[in-house]
């Protein structure tokens, strides 16, 4: 080919190219930007909200004992967390019901839990007249029992605890013994079932269950301050963050982590004192525990041996292709600092918001179903 | 500008700085394009690289790679002209050109005669049919030069067509046997050698002391630089006959001649009179 | 027979390899991975990074899955690979094509049985087998350090070095094509750094646009980002691939293409140019 027509063809060529490139690049990133990536946060301490939460919570001043005449003064207390129990070995863990309905994950499990339409929603709080999505505030789960917090005052407590021994405990407490229980049915009729835990009430704004009266009332002591354990509760008011908090005894974890990890936690049992848990749920979930211990070393080695355990379950799930867990536990990781570690783990919203998209179908169809003639 | 190169000719282009020679080499070879006309080298045009695979170049300031042996440049410039790279053609080229003992050196500690005779073997890699050379002699020492002529005359005799740039005219005179007198990118004058350089039919002769000056004269001996030379004198003769009766003319007049030269132009006298004036180089 | 495109290549990766600098490259480079190589120290449980020791010095460092743990440093390597590359590129590049078009050197060359475009497609290619020398043997030496005192394998910086490549050829081809114009490495390698800044620019153009007061300006930056190669955008898909993070939404293979094509258009207009150049 003559040098002109060679020429003709490389600047068609680069003409062409160029505008293949820009129509391959145009497609290939395309053009709109892409929202910058959120940072998981995770519970580490206590945020603005949460000191304002715990604020106003403090409401319940604790009646002074009288001590040679002189009366120091008392600052008013949330009263759910004095009543948590007390000393090493424990468990105790609050759910703020009420922050996790709210979170967005909150929204997810309500569309799991009215995927019904709401039928067995309606039929408790015309059962029990305690709307759990309004009324309830906290739910704590302890070693003893169950403790609900919120407002209580439309409860029907004649109608269901009515045939039950029942005794006043202190000012604005009662105490119903375990026994038979009549419900009325939204049809009208009535039936009967017996429970076998005692129930405590205080002041409209707590119920206590537990396996005993005993057990209920030392409950309702703690929050009067005539318990007899010493100590401060298990959780202090500045640990109080999250949409769930707590303190698991490490038995009580150890058990948690299953058979294939003896090893684990029998060293768990071994070494670490406590295990202090916070989840928030505000945007992603993310999972906070802090394992402390008395031997830095001990626990540091513990630390590693966790985050491999983690590590090693992340490749499980990875070859196994388990790819929830694996992204569950891409996040997973272990702080170590001195006699204590942090073990964080976390679950992005998209993906739950993926797992759980059944339910709001299945609610959505459940309501259509129940406004259709 | 319209040149003929005969095949298997020694060709000489000279004329003065800036007169296009070196312009007219690049067209040669396709490396600057006519604004207009063609260019035919070797039946083909230059733009074609099987002609100029035919093509032996090595240009005015032929620029080396300093860091490389030049076993190692010539091997690339084999396989640039698409040749199989023999080492031992190689060594035996660069043997004839005169490096056989720089291969081991690289080619940054050469000197310019050195740079010259290895930038002489590339061009000579692959057996050219036509050697395109601009200034090859260039830094190269006296005896180099030689060596040089020699190749180039073997070249020559081997049937290549040789296209000489040289600013040296009695290398260009020695080597080639046509030339080209090139000025203002217009060639003035072209032909063979010796006919650019037929000076008609002047000789000067010089005859022993005592030759009658009178007589001399009389038979058409011309005292030579206005009679500033005693005994030599300039002589008309359109051919021997003529030449042989003026000397037997002077004989009969008791001059004895001593000393016979054709007063004939050389190459010098031959650019000077088609350019006029000073400033001829290559 | 060779093609001249390979001679000339070869050509070019001889003169390279002569270059003082570049060999004090390869050197540093070397001393640079050897010294990371032992000086770091990395503990490794259950596939968990446990500890990080850097010349002795335990440094305080979360303990998760070692490819968790690894991600930010292959990040960041893929970040100095791609944009020190071409910066590196630019300045030990720049004077490869206006040597090779230099005087003396152009008119031998172009004399040989070849084409033009040959010389610069060589030298392009000579080039670009320069770089990726260069980027194998940095995010290979990286990834071998890492394999071999984490146990973790991955092939991530490797592709993102491939990737860096792809930007440099884009690059590399204006610079190339700059050579043609003008003889000056200096000037070629401001086109590269020109290239580079509106590839960073391209790769952002939905963002600085935005920023720009609607009307010629926009419009006349909107078009010519259009064309530019969006070397950002690349950039963070080798770091997200080098870390093996997912990557942003849109098709690598076609933001990679349309880079490899946008540089394979400056190279057509070097042809373009060269062919009808007078040396």
């Amino acid at each position: 080919m003559e040098s002109r027509g060679r020429r003709r063809v490389w600047l068609l060529g680069a003409l062409l190219l160029f505008a293949a490139g820009a129509v391959l690049m145009f497609t290939g990133q395309g053009d709109t930007a892409p929202a910058p990536e959120k940072d998981v946060e995770f519970p580490r301490r206590m945020r603005s909200q949460d000191h304002a939460r715990a604020e106003k919570r403090r409401t319940w001043v604790m009646p002074a004992a009288v001590d040679a005449g002189v009366a120091a003064p008392v600052k008013p207390r949330d009263p759910l967390l004095a009543a948590l129990p007390r000393g090493p070995g424990r468990t105790a863990v609050v759910i703020e019901a009420n922050a996790l309905r709210y979170s967005p994950v909150g929204e997810l499990l309500m569309d799991c839990l009215l995927r019904d339409g709401g039928k067995n929603l309606e039929q408790f709080k015309a059962l029990s007249g305690v709307d759990p999505l309004q009324d309830l505030d906290r739910l704590v789960v302890t070693d003893e029992g169950v403790i609900l917090s919120g407002d209580f005052s439309k409860a029907k407590y004649q109608e269901l605890l009515g045939e039950r021994v029942a005794s006043d405990h202190g000012p604005g407490a009662r105490v119903y013994e375990p026994g038979d229980t009549t419900f009325t049915l939204p049809d009208g009729g009535t039936q009967r079932g017996r429970m076998d835990t005692a129930v405590g009430t205080w002041n409209n704004q707590m119920l206590v269950f537990g396996k005993s009266p005993d057990s209920v009332k030392t409950v309702l002591d703690r929050m009067d301050g005539r318990g007899q354990e010493d100590g401060p509760p298990l959780l202090d008011e500045n640990s109080t963050y999250g949409e769930m908090y707590g303190v698991l005894a490490v038995q009580t974890l150890a058990k948690l982590l299953g058979p294939d990890q003896a090893e684990l936690a029998q060293r768990l049992t071994d070494v670490a004192q406590n295990v202090e848990l916070h989840l928030d749920t505000s945007g992603d979930v993310a999972m906070v525990a802090n394992v402390t211990g008395l031997d830095a070393d001990k626990m540091t080695d513990l630390g590693k041996s966790l985050g491999g355990a983690l590590s090693m379950a992340r490749m499980k799930a990875q070859t196994e292709g388990k790819e929830d867990l694996a992204q569950l536990l891409d996040f997973a990781k272990v702080r170590p600092d001195g006699t204590s570690f942090k073990l964080e783990l976390a679950v992005p919203l998209a993906t739950l918001q993926e797992q759980l998209a059944w339910c709001r179908e299945e609610r959505q169809a459940a309501e259509r179903a129940k406004t259709s003639p | 500008m319209d040149l003929h190169v005969p095949a298997g000719s020694a060709f000489g282009l000279i004329g003065p700085n800036g007169a296009g020679k070196t312009t007219f080499i690049k067209s040669v070879l396709g490396i600057v394009r006519p604004t207009a006309g063609t260019v035919r080298v070797l039946g083909g045009s230059p733009e074609d690289p099987a002609i100029r695979a035919r093509i032996g170049y090595l240009p005015e300031r032929l620029h080396l790679p300093g860091t490389w042996k030049s076993p190692a440049f010539l091997a690339t410039v084999a396989r640039l002209k698409g040749l199989k790279v023999d080492a031992g053609a190689h060594a035996r080229l660069l043997e004839r050109v005169g490096l056989s003992d720089a291969v081991d050196r690289r080619i940054g500690g050469y000197s310019k005669g050195m740079r010259q005779r290895l930038g002489l073997a590339a061009a000579l890699l692959g057996e050219p049919a036509l050697l395109v050379l601009d200034e090859p002699t260039d830094g190269i020492d006296p005896m180099g030069r030689l060596e040089v002529r020699r190749i180039l005359q073997e070249e020559v005799q081997k049937g290549v067509t040789l296209f000489l740039n040289s600013h040296l005219l009695a290398e260009t005179e020695r080597v080639c046997d046509r030339v080209a007198i090139l000025a203002d990118g217009r060639v003035l004058r072209e032909g063979r050698l010796e006919e650019l350089a037929k000076a008609g039919a002047r000789w000067r002769v010089r005859f022993a002391p005592g030759a009658d000056a009178q007589a001399l004269t009389a038979e058409g001996f011309v005292p030579a630089g206005g009679g500033r030379e005693d005994g030599v004198y300039t002589v008309e003769a359109a051919d021997v006959a003529v030449l042989n009766a003026a000397l037997d003319r002077a004989r009969s007049r008791g001059a004895l001649l001593t000393e016979l030269k054709r007063e004939g132009a050389d190459l010098e006298a031959v650019l000077v009179g088609a350019v006029g004036g000073p400033g001829v180089a290559a | 027979m060779k093609s001249p495109v390979f001679v000339i290549a070869g050509y070019v990766l001889r003169e390279a390899a002569s270059r003082k600098f570049i060999l004090a490259f390869m050197v540093g480079l070397t001393l640079v991975l050897a010294t990371v190589a032992l000086s770091l120290k990395l503990e490794v449980v259950d596939g968990a990074l446990a500890a990080t020791r850097l010349f002795g010095e335990v440094m305080r460092s979360n303990i998760m899955s070692v490819d968790v743990a690894l991600r930010p440093i292959y990040r960041a390597a893929a970040y100095l690979v791609f944009y020190g590359g071409i910066l590196f590129g630019i300045v030990a590049c720049s004077d490869f094509a206006p040597g090779l078009l230099s005087p003396g050197r152009i008119e031998h060359l172009l004399a040989l049985p070849l084409q033009r475009w040959h010389l610069l497609a060589g030298t392009f290619l000579g080039v670009m087998t320069l770089a990726l020398g260069g980027t194998v043997y940095a995010a290979g030496g990286l990834t071998l350090i890492f394999g071999v005192k984490a146990g973790y394998w991955t092939m991530g910086p490797l592709i993102a070095g491939g990737l860096a490549c792809v930007g440099f050829a884009a690059v590399y081809a204006v610079m190339l094509t700059t050579a043609t114009l003008v003889r000056s490495a200096a000037l070629c390698s401001a086109a590269g750094f020109v290239l580079l800044v509106g590839g960073i620019l391209a790769g952002f153009r939905q963002d600085v646009s935005r920023y720009l007061e609607s009307g010629f300006g926009r419009t006349a930056f909107d078009a010519v980002t259009l064309v530019l190669p969006r070397l950002s955008a690349l950039a963070t898909r080798a770091a997200d691939l080098a870390s093996s993070t997912p990557l942003e939404k849109g098709s690598l293979g076609m933001l990679l293409g349309g880079v490899l094509v946008f540089g394979l258009g400056a190279l057509s207009v070097g042809f373009w140019h060269f062919e009808g150049k007078d040396c």
